[in-house]
């Protein structure tokens, strides 16, 4: 499974919506609904899943859900590197 | 150095009130535990000003308000180190909002952020405390007794945490185990600074009796005391560090006529 699949899985299930919801350009807050609770554990079930770390000043930048995803397979490439 | 040769684990002492109390019991000759969960570097700073001080600093990231990461965190403890003297159970987190919208993932997420996290990390510590004593200090708020405007689930865990004290204390004092908690009024951390817009601080500082808002230090220095073997008989209470705000709740009212 893809890293944007698996964090569709994570947050799908968080927010309890159908995972087919999520798209790239969608916002978390305006169209899933979801609250800062939701967000907060999102971020940390996703740092779990794949043993990185988000810090709060990056995940405010976030415009979209394309931008988790993309900071995501960053952090997750550039551990693989070392 | 009262506290030369212990080893005191603080959770959630990457910053604000944590990281104030695990600088003064390291600045006491304590070896520290920082728990961290989310900013890492944070931490880091944290264990480098512990160091500082002469005393060693081990980093631990872990969720306390999950039961599996606390646990790890607890194996790592008893194998690198195989006792503890001190649990600062320090963590938190919360939802504001009020009661009618408090909803069971925001219920969940609190009390188990800063209520059941004790109840586990106490079980794992007394063990770890066995034949050597020991001091727990939880950090509680006014919010336990008080009401304060979308604090219901954080004042109600606290509420919890503060009942737990009293019962572990009862519990663990014929293992020689002193448990106590600190209940602060709103404290100038940055994490305070984020949540509340700079006029409400203002007020907060007006309607402190002592003249100022409370700081971390203020919360660390009466954990530090209660750490202490000074403060021995002193068991399953909740001291209030406030600068007076919970006993002069209607002076503010009445100023004009004074």
């Amino acid at each position: 499974m893809s890293v944007e699949e698996e964090i569709k899985e994570i947050v799908a299930g968080i927010v309890h919506v159908d995972k087919s919801i999520l798209t790239r350009e969608g916002s978390l807050r305006k169209d899933i609904k979801a609250d800062s609770l939701d967000i907060v554990q999102a971020l940390v079930a996703v740092e779990d899943k794949f043993d990185i770390e988000i810090p709060d000043e990056e995940a405010q930048k976030f415009q979209n859900f394309g931008d988790f995803v993309d900071y995501v397979e960053r952090r997750v490439a550039e551990k693989e590197k070392v | 150095m009262p506290l030369k040769g212990k080893l005191t684990l603080v959770t959630g002492s990457g910053r604000g009130i944590g990281r104030a109390i695990a600088l003064k019991l390291a600045s006491q000759g304590s070896d520290i535990i920082v728990n961290f969960f989310r900013r890492r570097e944070a931490a880091e700073k944290t264990a480098k000003d512990i160091e500082a001080l002469g005393v060693k600093a081990e980093v631990i990231r872990a969720n306390v308000g999950d039961p599996a990461k606390l646990d790890e965190m607890f194996d790592t403890i008893a194998t690198k180190f195989g006792h503890l003297d001190i649990l600062i159970n320090n963590a938190a987190s919360g939802v504001g909002r009020s009661v009618l919208d408090v909803d069971i993932k925001a219920w969940d997420w609190t009390m188990n952020i800063n209520a059941r996290a004790f109840l586990l990390c106490a079980q794992r510590a007394a063990k770890l405390m066995e034949g050597r004593g020991g001091k727990m200090v939880s950090i509680t708020s006014l919010g336990s007794s008080f009401v304060l405007p979308t604090y219901a689930v954080v004042g109600i865990s606290k509420a919890a945490l503060e009942a737990l004290t009293r019962y572990l204390a009862i519990e663990l004092a014929p293992k020689g185990i002193c448990v106590n908690a600190v209940a602060a009024s709103a404290v100038e951390t940055e994490a305070l600074k984020f949540y509340i817009r700079e006029g409400l601080m203002k007020d907060i500082r007006q309607a402190t009796p002592a003249g100022r808002m409370v700081i971390p230090e203020d919360v660390a220095n009466v954990v530090a005391f209660l750490c202490s073997e000074e403060a021995f008989m002193i068991r399953g209470q909740t001291i209030i560090v406030d600068g007076g705000t919970s006993v002069a709740l209607f002076m503010a009212a009445g100023k004009e006529e004074r």
